[in-house]
């Protein structure tokens, strides 16, 4: 059609505006944050290759320092030199936060299934639970898994999370279950003798693995917070075994001698760490958003 | 053509909808099927064809009565754990919509082989993927659609998948759950000679659901009629197209388009009303394999 | 109509009663259940040297030798009659230990929640009124940093500023030493632990009013009202807040145990008498009295949100379900 034939169509040719802008691969991709969080995993990795310090070793003339040349970031109540543990704890505090977050995924897409496969009755007798659950302060929980488990160690702190995150994603598991389980290709995988965890796999996962991606970030953001937050308590790892939470259970010291480093050296890193990941989780989360609109 | 391979006795279905309501979708409905024909089951929508399809491959536990599949009771759990391999190996089911029966993030490839993966069959072909490769060729399709999704695929190419994934355990008995009523006229008509060249060159038994009567009248050996759950009429499929007995049936034919304009401008739209089933029919033998449902004390017309 | 509505919150106040009851028999198991010794909560280091016999008469004493299905019926059976036992640390009533402390963490925590559904609805409207102008795009970015911001760092942050640095306000404690009675000195210490918890809950409340009421500004009726010469300001407040509402009150019911979760770590930092840190401590050692009514207070508060959220969505509000409501919260921080 010419421009007189859309003229008596009623259509407006499209009017030539300015070129469109080049687009660019990392537009609307959280890039800083993936560069600086991607940053903080090697760094924490091969931090043996550049600390300056044994991270164990308590320098006892040197205790409580401000940063300076020798020590860059200081030194706490202890001695050790604050940049070498900085990066020699944050591979625990990543390493809890991603076991912790394996744990309470696994709980989570296995409740959620049984709970959207079963029967009504069942059904809301497994939500029942899981608010009873809810219910109870998870820092009771936390502390009496703790008491169970006997001496706090990195396996036992991200059991005792991964306990105590699963309920939010273990819900979306069931309403995507619930959804997706009289559609037909369930059947048609029951028919051919599929078990539970055979459907589970092949047909479930793949189809509800992007609506609950974001939530399984954001419970690594958590779960990096609640170590901290229990080491702080002293509930946690106990201030030997370095990890940014069981640094800043020091704080209190330093609190009181002043010494701002203590607190803000190691709470900054944790920062970074927790917005670089919400960033990331919440890129993930418009992303599945545009897919389910645009389907 | 003589052995009885799935013989459905007095199947009753209801689904309950809340406390008080139950919806009996499927009573007293009893046929069989004899080795290697093909079955075709038709009614409107709602009559119950889908739920009879589903009791018979222990989708549903039926309310009552028995589905007996080569002499093993399918609605008895210890018989069916019993004989579970035989019973998931044997029998295969065809789902009518495509879209929802594949599941959207497998390959052509994987669906085709996932049966065989489930129950450990050791294919003819040698690897798993060769055998896909070669029912996707029996069902019209070449290699270079092994890596593509369904929602690539046009219906039409995701019902012969459908269909390639039911032979690729070459089974003795397949169900196919109105199989072409989501499809294109002119793809109905390539699926179902599909179907008809499959069933000639392996054999199977055929249970085939459908609310098209030409169809049917095309594709099968058998027809039965339901109509609000009830199984109203069975017989030979020219036997029914000529002479129907029952007053639904009649009302079927009658509503078939007739292709000719000036027949089809003089055709009349036979009456039923639905309460005539209320009344305890039973099942008659009119004349040879034809049978109907008929009041007790009424008259074939 | 009236038998049903009887029926319906007869129903509701079953399903409250036996959580509680379900609640109470997981929390005493498990709390017997986990190793510890509660003898030396009751009689701290003496328990080392006592003998076998003086354990065995220590332990009849507290009733810690029954089976613990008898103990929890004794338990129960006191309870129903209003006698929780009595803390084994504080050798008292539990109901006294809790009292005063009670006031502290309502006082704390309730303001806190008050604050906080007043605020975010005062932000959230700013947001959305301004929508994709500076101001949202500061207070939206501002807001997520803060909220990724663990409670315990933050309450340590402002300590530093403005106990250590600034020496303007206290760093601890809910009054100072003899002055428990002065107001201004309470209100004084409230200051720091009340700005945390308000402003690490906020934000996110103040996103979601923000998104739902731009969600409801694109709905046709506010073409139809905007064509019938209603102003701006009458919308936003006649029609779209009012249907924002409801799902915003069932959300802010279910939320109520996060931000009192919460208060406990703000409560432990400051050193905050409150029923947090007493609920720690009662973990931690065995005082299974204590424990038990702590548990069943917080279980009793939370369950209760629960249901009125169900309430208000399935009365109120019937488009969404109460479970909608609960997926739409986020697996929140620890607390």
């Amino acid at each position: 059609m010419d421009d007189q034939g859309f003229a008596c169509a009623g259509i407006r040719p499209l009017s030539h505006g300015p070129a469109p802008q080049k687009q660019r691969w990392y537009r609307g991709k959280p890039i800083v944050s993936i560069l600086l969080l991607a940053g903080i995993i090697l760094g924490c990795l091969f931090c043996n290759a550049f600390i300056p310090k044994d991270p164990t070793y308590m320098d006892l003339f040197h205790y409580d320092e401000a940063p300076g040349r020798e020590f860059l970031f200081g030194t706490d109540a202890m001695g050790r030199d604050i940049f070498s543990i900085v990066w020699y704890g944050g591979r625990l505090s990543l390493l809890i936060g991603f076991s912790a977050t394996a744990i309470s995924t696994a709980i989570a897409v296995v409740f959620g299934a049984v709970s959207g496969l079963a029967p009504r009755w069942l059904d809301a007798v497994l939500m029942r639970l899981t608010e009873i659950l809810l219910s109870v302060p998870n820092l009771l929980i936390i502390i009496l898994i703790q008491a169970i488990l006997g001496k706090p160690n990195v396996l036992s702190i991200s059991f005792a999370i991964g306990i105590t995150s699963w309920t939010g994603i273990a819900k979306i598991v069931r309403t995507e279950v619930r959804q997706m389980r009289s559609s037909e290709y369930v059947l048609a995988a029951r028919c051919m003798g599929g078990g539970f965890f055979h459907i589970l796999w092949r047909h479930l996962m793949p189809n509800f693995i992007s609506s609950i991606m974001f939530m399984v970030v954001m419970n690594v953001r958590n779960a990096i917070a609640a170590e901290s937050t229990l080491s702080f308590m002293g509930i946690g790892l106990p201030w030997e075994v370095i990890s940014w939470g069981s640094m800043l259970s020091l704080s209190e010291k330093a609190l009181l001698s002043g010494s701002w480093w203590m607190i803000l050296i190691p709470g900054l890193f944790l920062v970074v760490t927790l917005l670089c990941v919400t960033n990331i989780g919440n890129w993930l989360r418009k992303q599945t958003n545009c897919r389910q609109s645009n389907l | 053509m003589s052995e009885t391979i799935l013989d459905v006795q007095h199947l009753t279905h209801q689904f309950r909808l809340t406390k008080h309501t139950t919806i009996r979708a499927v009573d007293d409905v009893s046929f069989q099927l004899q080795r290697g024909e093909i079955f075709g089951l038709v009614g409107e929508s709602g009559s119950g064809k889908s739920t009879v399809a589903r009791c018979i491959m222990n989708l549903y536990r039926p309310a009552g009565g028995r589905i007996f599949y080569r002499g093993v009771n399918v609605c008895d759990p210890k018989q069916y754990r019993m004989h579970k391999n035989m019973l998931q190996t044997t029998r295969q089911m065809i789902f009518q919509d495509s879209t929802s029966s594949l599941n959207q993030r497998m390959t052509v490839a994987d669906i085709i082989m996932e049966p065989m993966a489930i129950n450990h069959i050791a294919p003819p072909g040698g690897s798993l993927r060769a055998e896909a490769e070669r029912q996707l060729h029996d069902v019209g399709m070449d290699a270079s659609y092994l890596n593509k999704y369904p929602p690539e695929l046009s219906g039409g190419m995701r019902q012969r998948v459908a269909i390639a994934r039911a032979l690729s355990m070459e089974p003795d008995f397949i169900v196919a759950d109105e199989p072409i009523a989501s499809l294109d006229v002119s793809i109905q008509a390539q699926i179902i000679n599909l179907f008809k060249h499959l069933q000639a060159e392996h054999g199977f038994t055929f249970l085939f659901i459908a609310h098209d009567l030409a169809v049917v009248k095309y594709l099968c050996d058998r027809v039965g009629v339901m109509c609000h759950g009830k199984l109203v009429e069975i017989a030979p499929a020219a036997e029914l197209f000529a002479h129907p007995a029952h007053p639904y049936t009649k009302l079927l034919l009658s509503a078939v388009p007739i292709p000719d304009p000036r027949l089809e401008r003089a055709r009349v739209l036979q009456t039923f009303d639905p309460s005539d089933l209320q009344d305890t029919g039973e099942m008659r033998e009119i004349c040879r394999d034809h049978f109907a449902r008929m009041p007790v004390e009424g008259v074939p017309h | 109509m009236i038998r049903r509505e009887f029926l319906y919150y007869g129903k509701k106040l079953l399903v409250f009663a036996a959580s509680i009851l379900v609640l109470s028999i997981v929390v005493f198991y498990v709390a017997r259940l986990a190793p510890g010794d509660p003898l030396v909560s009751y009689y701290s280091d003496r328990v080392e040297k006592m003998s076998p016999e003086e354990r065995a008469w220590a332990e009849e004493k507290l009733g810690l030798s029954d089976p613990i299905h008898v103990q929890y019926v004794r338990w129960l059976s006191g309870a129903l009659h209003g006698d929780f036992g009595i803390s084994f640390k504080y050798k008292a009533d539990v109901l006294e230990v809790i009292r005063g402390r009670l006031v502290n963490t309502l006082l704390l925590g309730g303001t806190g929640v008050i604050l906080i559904f007043g605020l975010a609805l005062l932000l959230g409207i700013l947001c959305a009124w301004f929508e994709d102008r500076w101001l949202d795009r500061i207070i939206c970015k501002a807001g997520t940093i803060i909220s990724c911001i663990p409670e315990f760092w933050l309450s340590l942050v402002a300590i530093l500023i403005f106990a250590v640095w600034l020496r303007v306000l206290p760093s601890s404690g809910a009054y100072s030493a003899g002055k428990s009675h002065d107001i201004a000195d309470r209100i004084i210490h409230l200051i720091l632990p009340m700005s945390i918890v308000v402003v690490e809950h906020l934000w996110y409340y103040a996103y979601m009013i923000r998104n739902k009421i731009l969600e409801e500004v694109r709905a046709d009726y506010v073409l139809l009202a905007k064509s019938k010469g209603m102003s701006r300001r009458k919308i936003m407040f006649r029609h779209c807040l009012r249907n924002v509402m409801p799902s915003y009150l069932s959300i802010m019911a279910i939320s109520v145990p996060h931000i009192l979760g919460g208060t406990y770590i703000v409560e432990t930092v400051f050193s905050y008498p409150g029923i947090g840190a007493l609920s720690y401590e009662s973990a931690r050692y065995q005082d299974y009295h204590l424990l038990m009514l702590l548990c069943i207070l917080t279980g009793a508060v939370v369950i209760l949100c629960n249901l009125l959220a169900q309430v208000i969505n399935e009365r109120i509000d019937p488009r969404i379900r109460a479970n909608e409501a609960a997926e739409m919260l986020e697996v929140k921080q620890i607390g």
